[in-house]
């Protein structure tokens, strides 16, 4: 390439990639360097490890960490883990498979904070799940089922919000997979969850870990979800960060900020890993 | 094939009364809620509002800022819908059309919006407005955020579509003697055309719907649906008018994706652009 067309293509890449790397970049620069004593809203600016400190040494914030790894954790491998079966019995086209698929798939179009309005509806202290258990005789009186303290609310909302992404994820993947491969398995006397294990796990890996990895960076930094049904004796990363920026303490913000995006980092690449050690290397027997 | 068509039939009803549950009651009582008059409360032993009404639709238009949550959101989506279709055809141009070193490094580079969590984009986007001295306007800060954590979408979806371009009919229009106007009408604008309008959908809905950064560039003055839907589920909590919002919120969308969907599907950039 001549130094004209060089100069040509970097001029093109400037207002798409030019800006999201500038204001990205500008975006995570700003968190760390807030989270070491630097751009001081309020005073003095010096370069310090006194906020690492701080934060870290208080109990909430590894209480935080944990936390949003369980929500993170758990919402992924839920949502992955229901979507498969769905992914592998669409596989094939049936009469009304498209519309299975499209019901299945309309939680996408639905924002999350309705989805949470719809869901406290349900489990209302005088809702319809209450009287339901109330009018099947299984509890004597109504219970209180929001902000419950194991966060299953906030796990029920995020599959439900993510199972359809990673449905929408897999059904490609598995639908790729030749029945010819499928056939010899089940000839070679393969059972269902030998087939999946040895077969179709491995051959659909690539859309596993996608699906895995971003259903965890969104989970993990859940905050609308966490406030509206989440435990009141929780918070999450993004939460605490919230909380800490809105008393204008924004280096303990960046801190909490910069903590969530090594997260999100540590944890793709680990589940990455995780998922291809586990089925990635039967692929290459 | 015969073991498995009883099988499909049984799991297509358990499948639809799970849907019901997943879907239709959830839908059904905001609806209900929504119409619940204040004259007479829905209390639990009814299957179904005493008195059903409008009011609460009419009570949130003139008396919490739904104007002007509507004016906000739906003058915001249009103008990060055309502002980020505008920055991203020069890139997508590149990336579709020209052949270069490191070009599908770029492709991964354009998706670091997606990767960033949205409140650790929000909170620190905001400290850098402060940092700049860039308070003045919410709205101009919103567009410029929204315009990039949409890139990556109208990125891809133009890239695509560049891609789908066909170099015959480009040649062709050059050998005519058309100028470059005329060639980017007849054998780039057919072709793109389906991806303009799948971007400019795209983006209009994750506007509409973008919270993180609404909520926090935005507080406390400037409110959008997301924001005002939001607020009204906190402290304040009134169930018929959280159920009005959420309505409003949805109900847009949801046909919009469908015609978006559509849209997608009937997309054929190679047919779109003369002969397939």
């Amino acid at each position: 390439m001549t130094l004209g067309r060089w100069l040509q293509v970097i001029l093109l890449l400037i207002p798409g990639i030019g800006l999201v790397v500038f204001f990205m970049g500008a975006v995570v620069y700003i968190a760390i360097a807030q989270s070491f004593g630097l751009y001081n809203l309020a005073g003095e600016s010096g370069f310090s490890f006194e906020f690492w400190t701080d934060v870290t040494e208080r109990k909430v914030y590894w209480r935080s960490i944990r936390y949003s790894l369980y929500i993170g954790l758990i919402s992924a491998f839920v949502s992955v883990a229901l979507a498969y079966p769905l992914a592998l019995w669409l596989r094939k086209p049936f009469p009304g498979s498209f519309t299975v698929s499209a019901i299945l798939k309309a939680p996408l179009l639905v924002h999350g904070l309705v989805a949470a309005f719809l869901f406290i509806n349900v489990i209302a202290y005088h809702g319809l799940f209450n009287q339901l258990m109330q009018g099947l005789g299984i509890w004597d009186e109504p219970r209180r089922l929001q902000n419950d303290r194991h966060a299953f609310g906030v796990l029920i909302l995020q599959a439900w919000k993510n199972m359809p992404f990673a449905l929408l994820l897999l059904t490609g993947a598995v639908q790729a997979i030749s029945d010819d491969v499928l056939n010899a398995a089940r000839d070679m006397g393969a059972g269902a969850f030998a087939r999946f294990r040895r077969i179709i796990a491995p051959l659909s890996v690539s859309a596993m870990q996608a699906a895995l990895v971003i259903i965890f960076i969104n989970a993990l930094a859940d905050f609308t979800f966490q406030t509206i049904v989440g435990p009141t004796n929780r918070q999450s990363l993004a939460q605490y960060m919230v909380f800490f920026r809105d008393s204008g303490r924004w280096h303990e913000a960046a801190v909490v900020g910069v903590t969530l995006m090594g997260l999100s980092i540590v944890g793709a690449v680990l589940l990455s890993l995780l998922t291809h050690m586990v089925f990635g290397k039967r692929r290459a027997r | 094939m015969t073991h498995t068509r009883p099988l499909n039939r049984l799991l297509m009803i358990a499948l639809l009364i799970i849907c019901t549950i997943w879907l239709v009651i959830p839908f059904g009582m905001a609806v209900l809620w929504s119409l619940v008059d204040p004259a007479e409360p829905w209390t639990a032993e009814r299957l179904l509002p005493p008195v059903m009404s409008f009011h609460r639709w009419e009570y949130m238009w003139t008396n919490s800022s739904l104007k002007s949550a509507l004016f906000n959101s739906y003058t915001l989506a249009p103008c990060a819908a055309v502002l980020t279709l505008l920055l991203s055809i020069p890139t997508a141009y590149a990336l579709g059309r020209i052949q270069f070193p490191g070009r599908e490094t770029m492709k991964l580079v354009a998706l670091l919006p997606l990767v960033v969590p949205a409140f650790v984009t929000a909170i620190f986007f905001t400290s850098l407005l402060y940092q700049m001295g860039l308070t003045q306007s919410r709205f101009a800060a919103i567009l410029l955020a929204h315009a990039v954590i949409t890139m990556p979408y109208a990125i891809r979806i133009m890239t695509v579509s560049f891609e789908q371009v066909r170099q015959d009919h480009i040649n062709a229009a050059r050998d005519m003697g058309a100028s470059a106007v005329s060639r980017w009408k007849v054998a780039y604008l057919p072709a793109l055309k389906p991806g303009i309008l799948a971007t400019l959908l795209i983006v209009f809905i994750q506007s509409i719907e973008e919270f993180a950064i609404a909520f926090i560039v935005g507080s406390p003055n400037f409110t959008t649906i997301p924001t005002l839907l939001y607020s009204s589920l906190g402290q304040d909590f009134v169930r018929p008018n959280a159920a009005v919002l959420s309505l409003i919120l949805v109900v847009p969308n949801v046909v919009l994706m469908l015609f978006l969907e559509r849209l997608l599907k009937s997309a054929n950039p190679a047919m779109s652009s003369g002969k397939g």
